[in-house]
């Protein structure tokens, strides 16, 4: 275990002073406080639409930044050699990549504590301080991204990141069209179609179990229960996708 | 000393799957090969010969496709045979976003360094390399001389019974190759087992104890350096003054301090009576023994003719 949690604070300091991730952490904190400017913009409900913005569009860049990391992490591992001198440690491969998990893992958990602080600090002088269903969404998306970039990682071990990145987008668009999908599967005539997006539904992971956004703009609660199924679909899923990417790296040859 | 080898192999073999048609290839056949504890071996070959696959295999960041190999008599599939193992591979990239002293801090505690013992291993490994005083600057910054250094230090940071290198000198300048040298030669002197690969062959013949010349993906020689090269004088190399007419030797040079030339052995004694005979003097004498360089040489060419023919049969 602590040769994993060594690799886990490695990738987590490797990340934390990439220069990529800051610039799209900057322009989060800046699109917070642009959204403080729509106040001034929209009619109705002004609160739920810097809420609604705000929320929208940290959960947009935090997705961006567990694509960028679960993509690149690995790749640059393999892509500059430095697996070399990890892999010939006494350390089994799925240890190795659990270790690089950990880090990713723990870099988009500060992301989000980080994220979610500016959200208070921004938008709690005007509307106060924000209810239990933003603490709620931030935790949901947390467990959106724990799976993101599992899968993002598991793309990594064996495709280049231009084309694990195509993989993981299509996973993050399908995932949030989840019951689109159901939907175009139960209605189309039986067939191929029908067949096919049925199966797509039940293999791909459904990302709006993670989607507590419109809860917490309106400041509506979620059955714990509910909370707890989703948690568990999601963690139970990742560990899955994880499991593969393992068994993938543990195959590989390092040319 | 413990009588288990340091690294064992038996039909040791790799063949690589390529193209669309996946083609085999084959990247090393049949290697059978024991290497003892406490000496410094010498893997040697032209490019392509398969070093770095061998180096690869052992070190588990390819899978065998044949055989077996085993480090400190643990099988190279097993991650804890690579316990007591440092490891340098070949114009090594390291984390760029880490200074040397956190690049060496996290291979301690990847090799499992008591807490108590890294700042002291590190400060000194640092010294020993001539990098004490870049500890805190950041890896990106680093020469490629200085990335062979730290390659090093990161090597023997876990205090491995076996240290594996490959082409440690590769791309250095003189410097920074006597510098590499100079360590190989104290961890030889510290009795821990140093395997490395190289083309550079004097640095072969002056550091190992044993050498393996591998051509084509297989094994051709290994033994001593003596043994390899063998003691017998080949010619002699003559330099004199005077205007003695030596039949039968070679002319190499003429210059101010006077001729030089190549006789076989036999006819050394004779040539230096006629030279002083003629009241000329001799300048220097030099013999010439076979070298690595020509072993290898044989070998490579040996290789070309087996593979002809079996290219003919095969037409």
């Amino acid at each position: 275990m602590s040769r994993i949690w060594v690799i886990a604070t490695n990738t987590f300091r490797e990340a934390v002073r990439d220069r990529i991730l800051n610039s799209i952490l900057f322009f989060a904190v800046l699109l917070l406080g642009l959204s403080l400017a729509l106040r001034e913009l929209s009619i109705g409900d002004t609160d739920k639409v810097v809420r609604g913005v705000a929320l929208g569009g940290v959960s947009m860049l935090a997705a961006i930044v567990a694509l960028f990391l679960g993509v690149s992490l690995v790749y640059k591992e393999i892509e500059r050699r430095t697996i070399y001198t990890l892999a010939a440690k006494p350390i089994a491969r799925w240890q190795l990549l659990l270790g690089k998990y950990l880090g990713i893992w723990l870099t988009l958990a500060a992301e989000v504590a980080l994220l979610f602080a500016f959200y208070v600090i921004i938008v709690s002088p005007q509307q106060g301080l924000p209810g239990v269903p933003v603490l709620v969404s931030a935790l949901m998306l947390m467990v959106e991204l724990s799976l993101l970039s599992a899968w993002a990682m598991l793309f990594s071990t064996f495709a280049s990141p231009v084309t694990a990145t195509a993989y993981s987008l299509c996973i993050y668009v399908i995932g949030h069209f989840a019951d689109d999908l159901h939907l175009f599967g139960e209605r189309a005539e039986p067939g191929p179609f029908k067949t096919t997006a049925l199966a797509l539904y039940r293999v791909l992971p459904n990302l709006e179990s993670f989607n507590l956004r419109t809860e917490a703009v309106h400041g509506v609660a979620v059955p714990v229960s509910e909370l707890c199924w989703s948690a568990a679909y999601g963690f139970g899923y990742t560990a899955a996708v994880l499991a593969v990417a393992m068994l993938v790296f543990t195959k590989r040859d390092f040319k | 000393m413990s009588s288990v080898a340091a690294i064992r192999t038996e039909g040791l073999g790799k063949t690589y799957l390529s193209g669309f048609l996946r083609r085999p290839f084959v990247g090393l056949s049949d290697l059978t090969l024991s290497v003892p504890e406490g000496i410094t071996f010498g893997f040697v070959g032209p490019n392509g010969a398969g070093k770095t696959t061998t180096i690869k295999m052992l070190m588990g960041l390819q899978a065998p496709t044949a055989g077996n190999a085993w480090l400190f008599g643990t099988p190279i599939a097993d991650p804890a045979s690579r316990a007591a193992v440092g490891f340098m591979p070949e114009r090594p990239y390291f984390y760029e976003h880490l200074t040397a002293w956190e690049f060496l801090e996290f291979y301690a505690r990847l090799s499992g360094v008591p807490s108590h013992e890294r700042q002291g291993r590190i400060t000194a490994l640092l010294e020993r390399v001539e990098l004490a005083r870049f500890r805190n600057v950041a890896l990106r910054k680093f020469s490629k001389g200085m990335l062979q250094r730290a390659g090093i230090a990161q090597a023997l940071v876990g205090d491995p019974r076996l240290v594996v290198l490959d082409e440690p000198m590769s791309g250095l300048d003189p410097l920074g190759r006597v510098l590499v040298r100079d360590l190989i030669l104290d961890e030889r002197k510290s009795g821990r087992t140093v395997f490395f690969s190289s083309h550079i062959l004097s640095d072969v013949e002056q550091l190992s104890d044993r050498v393996a010349i591998v051509v084509g993906g297989r094994l051709r020689e290994e033994g001593t350096i003596d043994a390899l090269v063998g003691s017998a004088v080949l010619s002699v190399d003559l330099t004199f003054t005077g205007s003695a007419e030596l039949a039968g030797a070679e002319l190499l040079r003429a210059d101010e301090l006077g001729r030089t030339v190549r006789l076989p052995p036999a006819e050394v004694d004779a040539a230096c009576r006629a030279i002083l005979a003629a009241g000329g003097s001799i300048v220097a004498v030099h013999r010439n023994v076979r070298s690595l360089e020509q072993v290898l040489l044989t070998e490579v060419e040996r290789a070309r003719v087996v593979n002809e023919k079996q290219l003919g049969v095969l037409a």
